[in-house]
């Protein structure tokens, strides 16, 4: 069935672009040929800083202004360094671990709840709440933050780990996205186990999350990515080091040890790999998020 | 036959208890919704309103009890306003800033969208090597790109080689702003190209067909029809990325420094909100939240201009 339907979308998609005969005509060929150039030069342009400082954090703090592409001697001294006692870096890191991982788990369990109430039921005040989800994502976080720190304070999530996950553990922006999704199955997958008298709960658990695992592994990167990038809440709700995560000890490292780019490298390739390598195993989840959210922008 | 004559009888059963059925599915939609509420309401709700309410207030820390202020913070602002203080400078640094990465990374970002929408090979390679800058942290990238950015960095060694004499980048006054737009405009342009490669696959192609047999030429049919079609994104695009640019701050604080730079050239507003509320030694939050209402202020001036200004353009 699929491949029936494809190439006709496929064809029709290429329409739209200059060649339909076999062979361009000369202009035609030119344009390829230019097409092709712009497209590898952007790419170099966008991964070239990141491989460029990935292979540089392999150079020496000698070597390290030097524009060879290959480091000369090649040296694991910077992460050793940074995984060295002396160093709170190993501590950051399952900071922001357990900061990424845990407002994944939560958004991916409390998201899907409300996603399933907005999107599968009927109940008072249902658009009101809707429209309020949807207000609230227009809303500038930088204008709440400073109040959002004093409710924390008075709730004592300041200088600990919870302070990081609790405020985040169910975003807007994931119950709406598990909203779209929920809306969009069948309406005849539920009927039949509520005619049988089956509760809510159980048909959320058994029959609505086994199909909302596309839309769980989104939401889960997608949060996963938010918190793992973050900044400037980690760098105001804690004061003491050990409770830093990897963006708010790597900003503060920059800091401290301005030449040093040797090390501030080695430290900027272990905040960008973990998120590199989810990216490459699922991208399209990243790409469904942004287009069927519509949120963008950091 | 049977599950035709069971669903009536379920419903009929259902009216006799017909209250009880909708207060039961509304207690169980609020069930399900509980824990969402309750951070909704705390984290946003009460802390937006406890922003405007804390604007007319004096508060520290929280050492001592918030002392009403009456319009006092307002009115700091409007001093600081009209005796070129750190709060103009840093709106005045933010429009400029706004204005450029907007309009660059607009363009871009739909430029890069039709070279994908061509008929290429390796499009999704493509799209995702051109992705990845949107998707790693802007500490990351701050860091590796002051490294570029060094007066010893590829950048000038770049520049060195097409006989153009480079700078310290980021210690220039004149530089640091620009600097910082083109790497923003770099890592925001790709996210806003997702957007406009979904919407150019739902321009219906027969449009396309139309005003190629009346002999339109590419560039017609670009400027005629491909861009008016786009116009709902470019909104989404602009006002999205009105709202990003205006509350920069991880890029300002990681390549200039907490002062904002040289000269102040990297103080942006969030910046200044951030150092009025916490550092120093009298933290003024109040202030600080007075500041934010008038950046929230005018964030929404510039949302809305921009959908009189993209709507009035409208040529058919």
């Amino acid at each position: 069935m699929a491949t029936t339907i494809s190439p006709p979308a496929a064809q029709a998609r290429t329409r739209t672009f200059a060649s339909e005969d076999k062979k361009p005509p000369a202009p035609q060929r030119t344009w390829h040929v230019l097409l092709y150039a712009i497209l590898i030069f952007y790419s170099l342009f966008s991964l070239g800083p990141f491989l460029f400082a990935l292979i540089s954090s392999f150079k020496t703090y000698a070597d390290i202004l030097s524009p060879s592409l290959i480091p000369h001697p090649v040296t694991f001294a910077n992460y050793q360094e940074i995984f060295s006692g002396a160093n709170l870096f190993p501590r950051y890191i399952v900071n922001s671990l357990i900061y990424a991982g845990g407002t994944a788990a939560l958004n991916v369990l409390l998201a899907s709840m409300a996603g399933y109430a907005f999107g599968r039921m009927e109940f008072f005040g249902k658009n009101v709440l809707f429209a309020l989800t949807l207000a609230v994502l227009m809303i500038p976080s930088q204008l709440i933050l400073i109040p959002k720190f004093l409710v924390a304070n008075s709730l004592g999530l300041t200088d600990n780990l919870a302070a990081l996950i609790v405020p985040a553990m169910v975003q807007p922006t994931m119950v709406f996205l598990m909203t779209q999704f929920l809306k969009s199955l069948p309406r005849e997958l539920e009927e039949s186990a509520m005619i049988d008298g089956a509760s809510r709960l159980r048909i959320f658990w058994q029959i609505i999350l086994p199909l909302a695992r596309p839309a769980m592994t989104a939401v889960a990167i997608l949060s996963f990515q938010g918190a793992w990038n973050d900044f400037l809440w980690p760098l105001i709700v804690q004061s003491h080091q050990q409770n830093y995560t990897l963006t708010v000890g790597l900003a503060f490292f920059g800091r401290q040890n301005y030449i040093a780019y040797n090390l501030l490298l080695a430290g900027a390739a272990i905040n960008l790999l973990p998120l590199v390598f989810v990216f490459f195993f699922f991208q399209r989840y990243f790409i469904r998020g942004i287009s069927t959210s519509g949120l963008a922008g950091r | 036959m049977q599950g035709a004559l069971r669903v009536p009888g379920a419903v009929k059963g259902e009216r006799g208890k017909g209250m009880s059925r909708k207060l039961r599915e509304t207690l169980a939609a609020y069930g399900f919704l509980s824990p969402y509420l309750l951070i909704l309401a705390t984290f946003t709700l009460i802390a937006t309103v406890y922003a405007f309410y804390l604007s007319f207030f004096f508060v520290d820390f929280g050492f001592t009890e918030p002392e009403f202020y009456g319009t006092k913070n307002y009115q700091l602002i409007w001093y600081d306003l009209t005796h070129n203080g750190d709060f103009l400078i840093s709106l005045k640094n933010i429009l400029f800033y706004t204005v450029g990465v907007v309009i660059l990374q607009t363009i871009l970002a739909l430029a890069l969208a039709l070279l994908l929408n061509q008929k290429v090979r390796g499009r999704s390679i493509f799209r995702t090597s051109f992705f990845l800058p949107s998707l790693t942290s802007s500490v990351a990238i701050s860091l590796i790109f002051i490294w570029l950015y060094n007066s010893q960095g590829v950048i000038n060694y770049l520049l060195s080689l097409v006989g153009i004499q480079g700078r310290a980048w980021l210690y220039d006054p004149t530089t640091a702003l620009p600097s910082v737009m083109l790497l923003n405009v770099w890592t925001t342009a790709p996210t806003f190209m997702l957007l406009y490669l979904a919407a150019l696959q739902d321009i219906p192609d027969h449009l396309y067909e139309a005003a190629r047999v009346d002999g339109a030429s590419s560039w017609d049919i670009l400027r005629k029809i491909t861009i008016p079609l786009l116009r709902p994104t470019t909104f989404l695009v602009t006002a999205l990325g009105t709202i990003g640019s205006f509350q920069m701050f991880d890029q300002a604080y990681i390549m200039g420094g907490a002062d904002g730079g040289p000269l102040k050239s990297l103080l942006t507003p969030v910046l200044e909100i951030y150092n009025t509320a916490f550092a120093g030694s009298n933290p003024r939050m109040g202030l600080a939240c007075a500041e934010a209402v008038v950046l929230f202020a005018v964030i929404f001036l510039f949302t809305i201009l921009q959908r009189r200004f993209i709507d009035t353009n409208i040529q058919y």
